[in-house]
């Protein structure tokens, strides 16, 4: 059999998988630092992380939209999550729960407004992106909260065995929640109708209020868990959480063959995506690669990781051609 | 924006005065480049220089991002609401030369805190931290704490930050002081945001910690997360000297798993800074013999004053830098201003 006509070859997921295997290979044959405990382990945690905000992005890719304001809801939720337990003694559960309200709200209010006005969720997201992140300053005044309890800060630090951190247990849970959502619920399929032609699912009797509505929602809740996630890490609420996610969000549900225009993410590949994105990054420092080339090296590992995948996609639209040429041809 | 800023000024002009409050009618605006901790302290310097000076104002005001266009923005409408001078962290050191010439042409004095600007330039004058030596003088410490021998790496911030190079060639001139017995084995940059920095900083502690003997970090993010970094390893073999006074750093010091920081003075900046331009806006100006210092940036450099503080003066640290501060300010009229 060809390999090329497998069915798992046909998946978005895996020459990103092949590209992750075949990384990992390499960097751990040159320095074998790569595979000991405490580099998986740190691995994890900034998959952990980086995992949480792609989802929050690519759900709202899914829908053919940006959410420019992820990493200012992450903060502002950072920020109250930690400001309500340092000033206003509330206890880890009511504050945990305060930071998820403040999360659905803020992607409450993206979709609302999106959907309300007609907008593009681009101009929407721009703007609540500096209100989300004016009101983190006006929180905060630029300083940080430090009085986190002991068991959070335990619980961003701790392994469940091995190397691997109780941190990723909650973005493997949001993983297997979005994979079921957009593959196996009526909910995700019109997402990904939505996104493919705004017409068309009117046209199917899809709600666009719902899905968009639906579809910021969640990417603010996913946000807001990315925050507090950052603060069990980092054991202290700053009002710079977030700022650096913008870029990172795109670039796993890219690398991971969505389709910025909408209609078309994959949960699987972005997962690789993220885990491609950290894996250069280590690398990166692994190799000690001069500071100021360090962005040139990225965006060029980038770039060949996506052209792998992409090679599978030609190849499989390829095979695909000659199937039907050869059919119209009998 | 030059129309702009002087449409803003002539209005306040004809009508600012009446709305003055205190006995000087000098209204401060401090502005960091972008939100950051280090520059909270100005804040209440601020207030106290209005306290102990007599100025109108003297407010802290930090630009939602760091972007020099916001920035900009957030200058233009301060002297829209009637703050006659301004205290600048550079949202660039090139860039940030077109307000401040602007702000001149208007009357409204300026000086770079913090960070110095290119010249040629408006500023009346660059104070702030010399950082190339701070970096210097920590390598330094660091070398001393390794008795002289080892491998060290080096945690510092924003690449587009031009005190980043210097304090690259101030880590490499100190290392190469050491005759060989300190070798630097990395440059770890651009990691003045938390999650990248934990990302990349753990990412060297996985791969080298085992053959590091030394960390200095030059910027207050790399250290508040190589210092934790350090504690939640419970590393107290690899020696650290840090910068500023993040409580994450102070506390460490204290549990002995970083040996010291470089403390700069944030508090002194914004005092003495509003201070200064007070005396300037009341007919004061600068000697032409005054004993600037230079930098790679500009010739009218003044340092406010950088202290090693390690676990032996951890906790009297902020009397340490309150004497420098008074230091500079007994002395500034006689040595920089005719009044």
């Amino acid at each position: 059999m060809n390999f090329f006509s497998q069915e798992y070859f046909k998946k978005d997921w895996f020459g990103l998988l092949i590209v992750v295997l075949l990384s990992g290979v390499i960097i751990s044959f040159f320095k074998p630092a790569f595979l000991s405990s405490f580099n998986l382990y740190v691995l994890m945690l900034s998959v952990s992380l980086w995992l949480v905000v792609a989802m929050s992005q690519m759900i709202i890719i899914a829908i053919g939209q940006m959410n420019l304001s992820v990493g200012a809801i992450g903060g502002l939720v950072a920020i109250s999550f930690t400001g309500l337990m340092e000033v206003h003694g509330f206890s880890i559960p009511y504050a945990i729960l305060t930071g998820l309200f403040i999360g659905l709200f803020c992607g409450f209010i993206n979709g609302f407004l999106t959907v309300k006005t007609g907008i593009s969720a681009f101009i929407i997201t721009l703007a609540t992106l500096y209100i989300f992140k004016g009101m983190n300053l006006g929180i905060t005044e630029a300083q940080p909260f430090y009085q986190i309890p002991e068991s959070i800060k335990n619980f961003g630090n701790a392994k469940i065995i091995g190397p691997v951190p109780y941190l990723i247990i909650i973005p493997i849970i949001i993983t297997v929640m979005m994979w079921l959502l957009m593959n196996k619920t009526q909910s995700g399929r019109n997402m990904l109708a939505y996104g493919n032609s705004v017409q068309s699912s009117e046209l199917m009797g899809i709600s666009p209020t719902k899905v968009v509505i639906t579809a910021h929602v969640i990417s603010g809740f996913l946000a807001a868990i990315g925050g507090m996630l950052v603060v069990c890490r980092l054991q202290l609420g700053t009002p710079n959480i977030g700022d650096s996610w913008l870029l990172p969000s795109f670039a796993a549900p890219v690398i991971g063959g969505a389709v910025l225009a909408g209609g078309k993410v994959d949960v699987i590949a972005t997962a690789l995506g993220v885990i491609i994105v950290a894996i250069i990054s280590q690398a990166l420092v692994i190799f000690k690669i001069d500071p100021f080339f360090v962005q040139i090296l990225l965006g060029f590992m980038i770039l060949i990781a996506v052209f792998i995948n992409r090679y599978r996609e030609y190849k499989e639209e390829r095979r695909k051609k000659i199937f039907i040429y050869e059919a119209s041809h009998e | 924006m030059k129309i702009t800023i002087s449409i803003i000024t002539s209005i306040f002009l004809l009508f600012g005065h009446y709305v003055m409050a205190g006995s000087s009618s000098t209204k401060v605006a401090l502005v960091p480049g972008g939100p950051h901790p280090y520059f909270a302290a100005w804040e209440q310097a601020g207030k106290d220089a209005v306290k102990d000076f007599g100025l109108g104002k003297a407010d802290y005001k930090v630009p939602a991002e760091w972007d020099l266009s916001q920035q900009n923005e957030l200058i233009e409408s301060l002297v829209g609401k009637g703050y006659n001078a301004v205290l600048v962290f550079p949202g660039d050191a090139v860039g940030t030369n077109k307000i401040l010439g602007e702000l001149d042409d208007a009357g409204i004095p300026t000086a770079a805190l913090a960070g110095c600007v290119e010249q040629p330039t408006k500023a009346k004058f660059c104070f702030g931290t010399d950082t190339g030596h701070s970096a210097y003088l920590g390598t330094k410490q660091l070398i001393k704490a390794l008795n002289g021998k080892g491998k060290i790496a080096h945690f510092t911030g924003f690449l587009v930050d031009p005190n980043t190079t210097l304090r690259i060639k101030a880590v490499e001139k100190a290392v190469a002081e050491s005759g060989g017995g300190v070798e630097i084995i990395q440059v770890i940059a651009d990691i003045d945001a938390y999650e990248p920095a934990d990302e990349k900083i753990n990412a060297f502690m996985a791969a080298q910690g085992g053959e590091v003997d030394g960390i200095v970090t030059t910027a207050w993010v790399p250290a508040v997360v190589a210092a934790q970094a350090l504690t939640n390893m419970g590393d107290k073999r690899i020696k650290m000297v840090g910068i500023d006074h993040d409580e994450v750093v102070l506390k460490a010091i204290k549990d002995g798993y970083v040996h010291g920081t470089m403390l700069q003075n944030p508090y002194g900046q914004g005092y003495i800074g509003s201070y200064v331009m007070d005396k300037v806006r009341g007919g004061c100006s600068f000697k032409a013999n005054a004993p600037w210092k230079s930098t790679a940036q500009t010739n009218q450099f003044i340092d406010s004053g950088t202290v090693f503080v390690d676990i032996n003066d951890v906790d009297t640290y902020v009397q340490a830098m309150r004497g420098i501060s008074l230091e500079i300010l007994e002395t500034f009229e006689s040595t920089y201003l005719n009044c």
